[in-house]
């Protein structure tokens, strides 16, 4: 660390060769320590919450390690034998991933789409309106996760839930006649019903602090050019929120990606349909269901491999260099 | 972690030094603690929910083990959420109790990795061998060594709305599968509208009873390894029945795909079930949640291909020591004082559960009403267990029988279901 501390001066400074000479080494070392103290207590959060279990994921993923070697304390390596076999699993690529990424791709698109345009409504509000709004669909994105599942399950309940009733009452279907978890798309269906009406809030909130940036004589000038509604949302709107955009997708990628408790605590769920299994029901159940915790740990590391990947390629496409 | 085993390895020292004080007297009874246990203490944990009383039962327990022995006693009441989980990490983390109560479905998994100790011994020295519920007895019994204490168990029968049953002229005991399902017809072309037998898709026990009344097995062990016999023509033929009950004969709904046990339940708590397969503990739920019904219940056993009495899963708990205890006499001494005299019957009682040693059923039946005596006749003559093996944890942590019901019931061939299963629990048995 304090080799790199005192690369990072020189380079600062601009003069190799020179600084040395001119700066002793204990002031160096002080000055260099400077920013690395002020640092300390965020890197050794980071590092003790995140750095470290994911040293210990990386780890796991290369071991045939069980409930046993747990409670022994032993290690059992194996190479990337976890990896080879993940990754030739038939399962992995006819249902895993594509529940995973698909469900997730559907969920952002919506979330994003949703999001703006509750975001571009409630600024079109007056203040007083606005606020009841804000806090009406705060509420939504207040509730847990694990609450607001539960509440679509009973929704969708095949045998009294509000919407077979209503179906029902409305001769279109019969109570009890059809379950709509057992089905992957369906199942899917709701979860995505779901996870965008969680998700929307946040994305609605962050878009409209950014809609309240853009200066009014944008939108003026463009209106002055003849442009319409759309075409100023297109080439005013969008380009200023650039970043707000891009850091919206990034997370919501990120969290549509991850999602588990929404999956996993619907009927079937939690593994009993291998259908409508995503990547983090998958590394959990390995791991924690059937004891398998060196797999379990590879799911994991190929999930958290996969949105690098695709965080980084949003953030090449979606930001301008000089953004970064 | 090394650290951790040089302070076991003391507290091992330890224990030794009170065995050796405790070598003068032998040891009693239930509750004769001849271990002086003066000065330390004891943590035992519980699951939660079995008791609903069961404050002042742990009370007069704590009061009772430190008459006996002097030591203290700290009850921890855990959650059945996540419970798996906690007891493995308490296991690598050495952050576990002395004494807790297992399920018997996850015996065999701790014992295999190390987490729990075989207690043959200490039950064979303590004079408590015989006299044990066979079931429980069995299911934690790995390799000749039994790593528990039998403490309760409960099984699965047949219980129903007499009113509803008799209101369709059908309320008698079943004696094979063909009185039980002319049962299920009437009951169907009486009303359509109600849900004459749940058939469960999200839980296996009341499926392997079918299995297993067919006369067939979900696995077969043979010189120690273990082959899935669920796609055998019996247990298909046990399958197929069941599934048919929903599949040809309407008697379930497309929502018990999904059903756990809970959810039969609360069907059966609105009155829209006539009759289901139940746990030997529902009475005492159905007692808080809607009395009237309660005064309305009867119970049949479940039957087999031919005859009144099909096996049925026992599950229940164990008391067992963990490894990692620095007091394995005094944890025993509490284990004996749990399990055996006016303890175990007290919470057999409470819990409506059936307590695990014979002398305290007999005790238990003989004190009960009509139901409870049917639900003993089925947990003496048909109780059974899973599977008793290490890989019984991963087929219940894969799914895999929950999963193949619920394919069955979406309309796969039983015997393709069954294959698939087959397959994927030989897989856990060769590991």
């Amino acid at each position: 660390m304090s080799s790199s501390t005192i690369l990072d001066e020189r380079r600062q400074d601009g003069a190799e060769g020179f600084t040395p000479r001119t700066v002793p080494l204990g002031r160096r070392l002080r000055r260099g320590a400077a920013p690395w103290l002020l640092l300390a207590p965020g890197l050794l959060v980071l590092g003790v919450l995140l750095l470290w279990p994911m040293m210990r994921v990386l780890n796991l993923s290369l071991q045939d390690y069980e409930l046993r070697n747990l409670l022994r304390g032993d290690t059992n390596y194996v190479g990337l034998e976890n990896y080879v076999d993940v990754l030739t699993d038939p399962f992995l690529w006819k249902t895993v991933l594509p529940n995973t990424v698909g469900f997730a791709l559907v969920c952002v698109v919506l979330t994003m789409v949703v999001g703006t345009v509750a975001a571009l409504f409630l600024n079109s509000l007056g203040t007083v309106w606005r606020s009841i709004s804000t806090t009406a669909i705060m509420v939504a994105w207040a509730v847990p996760a694990l609450t607001g599942t539960y509440i679509f399950v009973w929704l969708f309940d095949a045998q009294s839930g509000l919407v077979i009733s209503t179906l029902d009452g409305l001769g279109l279907m019969e109570a009890g006649s059809y379950n709509w978890f057992t089905n992957r798309w369906t199942f899917y269906g709701i979860a995505t019903i779901n996870v965008v009406y969680h998700g929307f809030p946040f994305i609605a909130v962050t878009m409209l602090a950014g809609l309240m940036t853009v200066p009014r004589e944008h939108y003026e000038a463009a209106a002055m050019d003849g442009a319409t509604a759309w075409g100023r949302f297109w080439n005013v709107t969008v380009p200023t929120l650039r970043p707000i955009i891009a850091v919206c997708v990034i997370l919501s990628t990120i969290w549509d990606f991850k999602v588990f408790v929404q999956i996993y605590l619907m009927p079937g769920g939690d593994g009993a349909n291998p259908d409508v299994m995503n990547l983090g029901v998958w590394s959990y159940t390995q791991s924690f269901a059937q004891g398998e915790y060196g797999m379990g740990s590879t799911i994991a590391v190929l999930l958290t491999a996969l949105l690098l990947v695709i965080s980084v390629i949003y953030i090449r496409t979606l930001m301008k260099e000089e953004e970064l | 972690m090394i650290a951790r085993r040089h302070v076991l390895a003391a507290g091992a020292a330890g224990s030794a030094a009170l065995a050796l004080a405790a070598c003068g007297g032998d040891s009693g009874g239930s509750g004769g603690g001849e271990v002086d246990g003066e000065g330390k203490t004891l943590t035992m944990w519980l699951m939660q929910g079995t008791n609903a009383s069961a404050d002042t039962y742990i009370e007069e327990l704590k009061t009772a083990f430190t008459e006996a022995t002097g030591a203290t006693l700290d009850v921890q009441v855990q959650p059945w959420d996540g419970a798996h989980d906690k007891f493995v990490t308490a296991m690598a983390g050495g952050t576990g109790p002395d004494v807790a109560e297992v399920g018997t479905t996850w015996v065999p998994e701790f014992a295999d990795a190390g987490g729990i100790d075989p207690l043959t011994e200490d039950i064979d020295a303590a004079g408590l061998s015989d006299g044990m519920v066979e079931g429980l007895a069995e299911a934690g019994t790995l390799d000749g060594e039994l790593y528990g204490m039998p403490w309760y168990a409960g099984v699965r029968s047949i219980l129903g709305n007499r009113d509803m049953l008799e209101e369709a002229g059908v309320n008698s005991q079943p004696e094979s599968w063909d009185d039980l399902l002319t049962m299920i017809t009437t009951l169907e072309e009486h009303n359509s509208d109600w849900i004459s037998f749940p058939v469960l898709g999200a839980s296996i026990f009341p499926a392997v009873s079918f299995v297993w009344g067919a006369g067939g097995l979900i696995a077969e062990e043979q010189d120690g390894q273990w082959t899935a016999t669920i796609n055998a023509p019996e247990a298909v033929e046990g399958l197929s029945w069941y599934a048919d009950l929903a599949l040809k004969h309407n008697a379930s709904t497309a929502a018990a795909t999904t059903w756990k046990e809970t959810d039969a339940l609360a069907a059966f708590l609105q009155e829209k079930v006539p009759m289901f397969i139940s746990g030997s503990w529902t009475p005492a739920t159905i007692r808080q949640d809607n009395p009237e019904l309660a005064e309305k219940l009867v119970a049949f056993t479940i039957p087999a291909k031919d005859s009144p009495v099909a096996p049925s899963f026992l599950g229940g708990s164990l008391m067992c020591r963990f490894t990692e205890t620095q007091e394995p006499e005094l944890a025993f001494e509490l284990i004996k004082l749990v399990t055996t005299g006016d303890f175990a019957t007290r919470w057999a009682e409470e819990t409506n559960y059936f307590p695990g040693t014979t002398e305290a059923l007999d005790e238990v039946v003989a004190g009960g009403d009509e139901l409870t005596g049917v639900f003993a006749s089925q947990m003496t003559e048909g109780g059974k267990s899973v599977p008793v093996t290490p890989a019984w944890g991963k087929i219940e942590g894969a799914k895999t029988i929950n999963t193949m019901l619920g394919d069955i019931l979406g309309g796969t061939p039983v015997q393709d279901a069954a294959d698939a299963a087959a397959t994927e629990m030989d897989g856990f048995f060769s590991e």
